[in-house]
């Protein structure tokens, strides 16, 4: 058994060195899973899995990593994708794991299994990745769970941990825009906090209030969806170059709005079921959306979102005990696929 | 067990299926039940009843002698750890755990963990299937399970050892000693169950090719237990009983990489019970303490834990009076006060006022009927009118048939109504109708019980994401329950030679009404076997268990399942013949060493082995 299992890596390892020779030489995809986009299904506490779906719609394998890897653990929660040249890295929290993948053929090629504490989402930046990682949460650890959170900084030579940045506060998302990481966390920061890559420390905070989440950037400014429960949306601008802060206000029909996605100057977002969408430089926000969903979903309702090549894609939650659904709908609602991934899919990582 | 004390009580109640081997030397002494009614207005349902001998003769916990020799189905987090049940199809929370007549499912999750219980700890444990919540309250849906403590009078000195040692560093001492007059009888015991627990998984690597083990998987488990009967006069009885348990256990990893957490929780039980009799008139009154608490420490390493903890009184009077010779009517009133508090759920009480009417009546000689309601007043939830209704009737000696039809309910728990956040206080208990007809054949030395049972489950209690992302609990599922269960036994002796062969076999659909799919984690299939051949001094044993495919979905995707599997073990033993019983044994377990698991990357452990020593003095 053991020696089969040996001769499986032996063997993907070879596959994994054949396919990257070949890059190099031909403008043929470069794997099965080239041209597409990936759906990352969180799972339950047996374990995620990753969906895959091919740019002109044709193939689709539910369940990728398994197919390609055998029934190696994954890890559960699997929470975030991010690439870096020809590698993927899928980040497992529940299992303190990134599983090291090659994003065209999926195979696996290594684990970071040390030096992570509840990973949840990660940029890479020269050669390294930061990944936030929220350690332990306050409802356990009263005294420093909403303090102790990080930043994992990884050599992605060596998949190993080779420093950490202490936060001083909670954090989630992350973003590298203007040579700096911009952390968000949606629960219990009232700010965004600017790290500097350099020096690995903590630079500043930019207050913004509780309840940030989604940020993209473009053309210098950062631009932050807040929902506070009870309180008007609002997309918060930060000007990288200053830190100063302005704001559009969403109306009150808008309360619960999440991810914001900006794609060729339009800012998409969400509430409940609806797609909305305004021009990145709009100062008031739209009232109705540009298409609904149907879900039955009580929390899962565009549990994943993106925009993409003209495409928009949602995910739905569902009972998170069954394989639930994604959707993809052309700019104005038209729906092109329904497709039944894994339990809980919560993004789409495009290849 | 020498040949000699094989006994089969194959007709204790006619309709009763007892499964176990009796000491000789109890059966001659009359016993003093703690749960009276779980005898006499039971008699319409199936019982299965493990004696002294068979809870010694498995393995400690009580997961294991259940799983092997009942139909029901456990979900185990691994060995040792987290252990729920699944009887008739239903939940966890609906099979229902006895102590000596009261309910001890938790008031916070409203389970019972089965590897927290050392089946040494009880004289008998006996499981009943179907519906009883209208004399055993909430959760007693699929069925129950009852840990007994039986006292006897007699002048009487007698001392029981058993040590265990086994792979995997596993260690077990569980002592009792009864010393018993004819007014007075105390039974003082204790056990501790420890393992280690880092057994490897059959088969499985990581993605290096290293063999992967079970890691963090260290459990002990410690119980302590005194009990107390007095015989006042012809007309008055006092009863005390108290135990107490500690279970420290890590949660065994599903991935090396982890974060190591442990769990450490424990009860204490108190119960004092007197019974007059009166000219027909029979008193019953109780009053019981119980406790049970948990510490979470999602970190090891670190001090920084999650509790609960809740206490119960109860106060219980049931009197019992003969109308007629053949008409018993009785009346039960009972109060329970809980408090909980917790990191999770705050601090909250709840007070519970139940109002019981039971009646048997024998109409012929091998007619008789049964009939119960119960009513629960509460301002916690609004409570349904339960009912019973069940009989019995005898053709010939050699069949029987049993009918029964009941409501029953589980109310939410501690953690559905107040739990931070999500709990919600508006949820009703979940509700279900049932029916059963059981066919009772008794030929010669063999027995075979074939029940087949219709249930109808509405307002499921199930946590659903809700606002917020905050996960909250709902009556949400509706589901239809049915199927058959056999239960076969045959005992027999010729010379020297002692055979008994016992075994079970539950076939269950449980459908969600609206999707029309199989609850995930309910197998459609189980079945368990075992024979028993005893010569003179020596005994060998061999027991089988098939538990069938289940899905770990609810949309059934076939992709997503734990695969059916078998488990064999086998066990000797010899008595020296020194003191009274000096008996030494060897078990293997997982004879043939097959790679399972009941709940996805949760592998159990391959061939081990277990040696012990039982002595009585």
């Amino acid at each position: 058994m053991k020696l089969t299992k040996l001769l499986v890596v032996a063997l993907c390892t070879s596959l994994f060195i054949s396919c990257s020779d070949d890059d190099d030489k031909t403008n043929d995809p470069k794997g099965v899973y080239d041209n597409g986009v990936f759906i990352l299904n969180e799972g339950n506490s047996s374990g995620g899995s990753v969906s895959f779906l091919s740019d002109d719609q044709s193939t689709f394998t539910a369940n990728v990593y398994s197919t390609v890897n055998g029934n190696d653990y994954i890890g559960t929660y699997l929470q975030h994708i991010f690439f870096d040249g020809d590698k993927a890295y899928i980040i497992a929290g529940g299992s303190n794991v990134i599983n090291v993948v090659n994003r065209y053929t999926f195979q696996l090629l290594a684990k970071i299994e040390s030096g992570l504490k509840t990973p949840r989402y990660g940029v890479v930046k020269d050669g390294k990745a930061y990944v936030t990682n929220a350690n332990t949460y306050a409802y356990a650890n009263p005294e420093t769970g909403d303090t102790d959170d990080f930043i994992a900084v990884i050599d992605l030579k060596t998949n190993k941990v080779e420093s950490t940045i202490p936060l001083n506060g909670t954090a989630n998302r992350i973003e590298l825009a203007n040579n700096k990481l911009y952390v968000s966390e949606p629960y219990s920061s009232d700010a965004i906090i600017v790290v500097n890559p350099n020096t690995n420390q903590v630079e500043s905070r930019i207050a913004i209030g509780y309840d940030a989440d989604t940020m993209e950037e473009e053309d210098g400014i950062l631009y932050v969806m807040r929902s506070p429960y009870g309180n008007r949306s609002e997309i918060v601008k930060i000007k990288l170059a200053d830190n100063s802060i302005s704001k559009v206000t969403l109306g009150a029909s808008l309360d619960g709005a999440k991810n914001l996605d900006i794609e060729n100057d339009v800012i998409y977002f969400t509430v409940n079921t609806g797609v909305y969408q305004m021009n990145r430089t709009a100062t008031t926000a739209p009232t109705t959306p540009v298409f609904e969903y149907t879900s039955t979903s009580d929390y899962g309702k565009m549990y994943g979102f993106a925009v993409n090549d003209g495409r928009i894609y949602i995910a739905d939650g569902g009972d998170f005990a069954s394989n639930s659904k994604a959707y993809i709908y052309s700019l104005n609602g038209t729906l092109e696929k329904e497709l039944t991934v894994g339990v809980g899919p919560n993004g789409f990582y495009f290849n | 067990m020498t040949a000699k004390k094989y006994i089969l009580l194959l007709v204790l109640f006619v309709s009763q299926l007892i499964l176990a081997q009796h000491d000789s030397i109890n059966r001659l002494q009359e016993v003093l039940v703690s749960d009276r009614n779980l005898q006499q207005f039971s008699e319409s349902q199936t019982i299965l009843q493990f004696n002294d001998s068979t809870l010694t003769q498995n393995e400690a916990l009580l997961t294991d002698l259940l799983n092997f020799n009942s139909t029901l189905y456990f979900k185990e987090y691994g060995r040792g750890m987290l252990s729920t049940v699944a009887f008739r199809g239903t939940t966890a929370s609906q099979t229902a755990v006895i102590w000596n007549g009261i309910n001890i499912n938790s008031q916070m999750n409203g389970s019972t963990d089965f590897n927290t219980i050392s089946g040494a700890d009880f004289n008998s444990v006996s499981v009943k299937a179907g519906g009883g919540s209208v004399i055993y309250g909430s959760g007693a849906i699929g069925g129950s399970v009852h840990l007994n403590t039986d006292l006897a009078f007699g002048n009487r000195f007698e001392n029981q050892l058993k040590i265990d040692y086994g792979s995997f560093n596993t260690q077990g001492i569980h002592y009792k000693t009864n010393y018993t007059t004819q007014k007075w009888s105390t039974q003082v015991g204790f056990s501790r169950n420890s393992s280690t627990n880092d057994y490897d998984y059959i088969g499985r690597y990581n993605w290096k090719g290293e063999p992967l083990w079970n890691q963090n998987g260290e459990y002990e488990i410690i119980g302590f237990n005194a009990n107390l009967a007095y015989q006042l006069n012809e007309t008055n009885l006092l009863q005390f009983y108290s135990q107490t348990s500690n279970t420290d256990r890590n949660t065994s990893l599903v991935s090396p990489t982890e974060t190591k957490s442990k769990y450490v929780n424990g009860f204490n039980r108190n119960l004092v019970s007197y019974t007059g009799n009166f000219n027909g008139l029979t008193t019953n009154l109780k009053m019981a303490y119980i406790t049970e608490d948990y510490h979470y420490f999602p970190e090891i390493e670190s001090p920084n834990y999650t509790y609960g903890k809740t206490t119960s009184w109860i106060s219980k009077a049931d009197l019992g009076y003969h109308i007629t010779k053949n008409f018993n009517l009785n009346g039960i009133v009972d109060y329970t006060k809980t408090k909980g508090y917790g990191s999770g759920f705050g601090d909250h009480s709840r007070d519970i006022t139940s109002v019981a009417l039971l009646t048997k009546q024998q109409i012929t000689d091998r007619w008789q009927t049964e009939y119960g309601i119960r009513k629960e007043f509460t301002t916690n939830y609004k409570s349904p009118v339960l009912f019973s209704v069940g009989s019995t009737v005898g053709f010939g000696n050699f069949y029987h048939l049993k009918i029964n039809l009941s409501r029953n309910f589980r109310i939410p728990t501690f953690n559905d109504l107040y739990w931070e956040e999500g709990g919600n206080p508006d949820l009703k208990p979940e509700n279900s109708y049932q029916a059963e007809i059981g066919n009772v054949f008794s030929f010669k030395k063999i027995s075979l019980t074939q029940t087949f049972y219709y249930y109808k489950i509405d307002d499921l209690l199930r946590w659903v994401p809700a606002n917020n992302g905050i996960w909250a609990p709902q009556n949400t599922d509706k589901v239809n329950s049915y199927g058959t269960e056999t239960l076969l036994n045959w005992n027999t002796h010729f010379g020297e030679n002692h055979i008994s062969c016992n075994a079970t076999y539950a076939y269950t659909v449980s459908e969600n009404r609206e999707t029309k799919k199989q609850l995930f984690f309910v197998p459609y299939h189980k079945t368990t076997a075992s024979i028993a051949y005893g010569y003179k001094k020596a005994a060998i044993t061999y027991q089988f268990l098939y538990n069938g495919m289940v899905f770990t979905q609810s949309d059934n995707d076939p992709s997503k399942i734990v695969p059916a599997y078998t488990v064999s073990n086998i066990g000797i033993d010899y008595d020296l013949k020194f003191l009274n019983t000096f008996k030494i044994g060897f078990q293997v377990l997982n004879l043939w060493n097959s790679a399972y698991e009941s709940l996805e990357n949760r592998p159990m452990p391959g061939r081990n082995y277990n040696l012990y020593l039982n002595l009585k003095f």
